[in-house]
């Protein structure tokens, strides 16, 4: 614990703060007026809630993130422990394939989702989750990259497998619980870019949360208001549990 | 120029037994099912399509006409666009990254990579109305200026123009930079500092011979990514503007949803693909770098 007050660090967090908080507080304070009755109330909040919609869009939007990642879990993540451990050849063709969907922009990412699949694959909403785990996957796997390499799982295995243990024990008691800190930060991402899509859902016309906010935005501006604060709000809070839960491991890097 | 380009399959040394085959590949089979069909097919199909006429022939008309107006000063201000704010955001984010990395405690450092991770992600409609609760006329920080005698509306401006756009998309650039320039910093080891004043370097000399020259490709490589992401930010423009500014995105977007009709079916796919273009010359340098900067990073 340093006593001093570190300057450059409190000018530096003082103008982020600014920078961040003044649009954020203004529409905060924006969504808690009550023009007609005066003052101040979470009247558009009770609203917003209120609207049949609201429960069947936000519940939509997390089934949506919670099954991208879901696919990030039961593919990417075993997938790319065992490009890890193996010596696969196919190693760098598959990093740069995981690192291309950066270079594609989303919109024109949707024109081409829009005119190649077949009508089985537009007609379900389940396109939405492969296509949020194609946006997030240059993301995703660069998390899991630098978690899976600041762990040195191959001399664990070895170890585990050199005690005895087989393969099926080593991955259930040896690598899970190590590349576990990796697989969260890789969560994180996949869930934040997949609840707050709006480009390529919008586009491919689909609604969910962040797509009806705009829909609102016609019937009522200050409950839109109320539902945007709520869009940054949960997301912010989910990842914070997510992150604030995940162990941090003593042997890793510096400090 | 495309980029989805593959390297031919694995190399096919002599008959490859089925056993190695599937040692070495099909572990993977379920990722490369999942990109291939739901990332590289939609993209290649976009590229052949665009080259499609009406009639289904093979013409480069829809090309030509992307470098027509409008689209031709759509594809000027969207590069206006994320020039402007990537040059804007990248030195004050860096500078942030900087400070919070090398001095912040553990909690503050995770708080804000949430925060950044969140901020980095927003926009349309949300970004939209925390601007207007802000700078729009009813504004507080437009209250704040005028009552100190700034009328930022005295002239022409408003959050539908360029500059306002340009204002609004910082908000999520600031973050990315913080973001994409943060693992750079936490490279930097407090050895390479101590062991240049332990040689009789003052700060000074440390930054302009050691921190600067190791810094500056992963800066610039962030940049980049910066400039991809203004150049084709879509959402945010659309909530703010009405069409007032030409910018592809939109265009590509009208295009779409039917709302503007052109006279080639395929003309917003050929937009698409100059964007995937313009996009490639900075997101491939982008992983160029960050690939050999990756080598002094690993430790």
């Amino acid at each position: 614990m340093k006593r001093k007050l570190d300057l450059p660090l409190t000018i530096t967090l003082s103008v982020l703060a600014l920078f961040v908080f003044i649009p954020l507080l203004s529409a905060f304070e924006f969504s808690i007026r009550t023009p007609i009755k005066g003052g101040y109330g979470w009247d558009h909040y009770l609203w917003a809630i209120r609207e049949d919609e609201f429960f069947y869009y936000i519940i939509r939007s997390i089934w949506l993130a919670a099954i991208t990642v879901l696919i990030t879990l039961i593919v990417l993540v075993p997938t790319m422990t065992w490009l890890q451990l193996s010596k696969s050849t196919i190693r760098p063709f598959i990093d740069g394939l995981s690192l291309l969907p950066l270079v594609i922009p989303v919109v024109a990412f949707a024109v081409g989702a829009q005119i190649s699949f077949p009508e089985f694959v537009k007609d379900t909403v389940l396109e939405l989750p492969f296509l949020y785990f194609v946006l997030a996957l240059p993301y995703a796997y660069r998390t899991l990259d630098i978690g899976l390499n600041s762990i040195p799982l191959k001399t664990l295995t070895e170890a585990a497998r050199s005690a005895g243990a087989n393969w099926w024990r080593t991955i259930i008691t040896v690598i899970i619980p190590v590349i576990k800190t990796a697989v969260v930060g890789t969560v994180a991402i996949t869930f934040a870019l997949s609840i707050g899509e709006y480009t390529l859902t919008v586009l491919l016309h689909w609604d969910t949360f962040p797509t009806w906010i705009t829909f609102v935005a016609d019937e009522s501006i200050l409950g839109a208001v109320a539902l945007s604060m709520m869009s940054l709000v949960i997301p912010f809070l989910v990842l914070t549990v997510l992150t604030l839960v995940a162990p941090e491991r003593s042997t890793q890097g510096r400090k | 120029m495309t980029p989805n380009v593959i390297e031919g399959g694995a190399p096919t040394r002599g008959r490859a037994s089925l056993t190695s085959f599937l040692k070495n590949v099909a572990p993977a089979l379920p990722l490369l099912a999942i990109i291939g069909f739901f990332f590289l097919f939609p993209i290649s199909r976009l590229i052949y399509v665009s080259f499609m006429s009406n009639e289904n022939t093979f013409t480069l008309d829809n090309f030509r006409t992307t470098m027509q107006e409008p689209y031709r000063s759509g594809f000027i201000n969207s590069i206006k666009i994320g020039v402007l704010s990537a040059a804007i955001a990248a030195l004050p984010g860096a500078v942030a990254a900087y400070f919070i990395e090398t001095r912040g405690p553990v909690k503050l450092r995770r708080t804000i990579s949430v925060m950044s991770g969140v901020l980095a992600n927003t926009g349309g409609v949300p970004l939209a109305f925390m601007f207007y609760a802000a700078l729009g006329i009813q504004g507080q920080l437009t209250k704040v200026l005028k009552f100190f005698g700034w009328d930022i509306y005295a002239g022409q401006f408003s959050l539908g123009t360029f500059l306002g756009l340009l204002i609004v998309y910082l908000y999520f650039q600031l973050p990315l930079m913080v973001i994409v320039f943060s693992p750079a910093i936490i490279a930097l080891r407090r050895e390479w500092s101590e062991a240049a004043r332990n040689l009789g370097a003052t700060q000074l000399n440390y930054w302009i011979k050691i921190g600067i020259p190791l810094l500056f490709p992963s800066f610039i490589a962030s940049f980049l990514l910066l400039f991809a992401s203004g150049f084709s930010a879509y959402a945010t423009a659309n909530a703010l503007t009405v069409g007032n500014i030409a910018l592809t995105p939109m265009q590509i977007g009208a295009l779409l949803d039917g709302n503007v009709s052109a006279a080639q079916l395929n003309l917003g796919k050929a937009l698409g693909v100059v964007m995937i273009v313009i996009s490639a010359f900075a997101v491939i340098p982008y992983l160029a770098i960050q690939r050999r900067s990756a080598r002094w990073q690993k430790r």
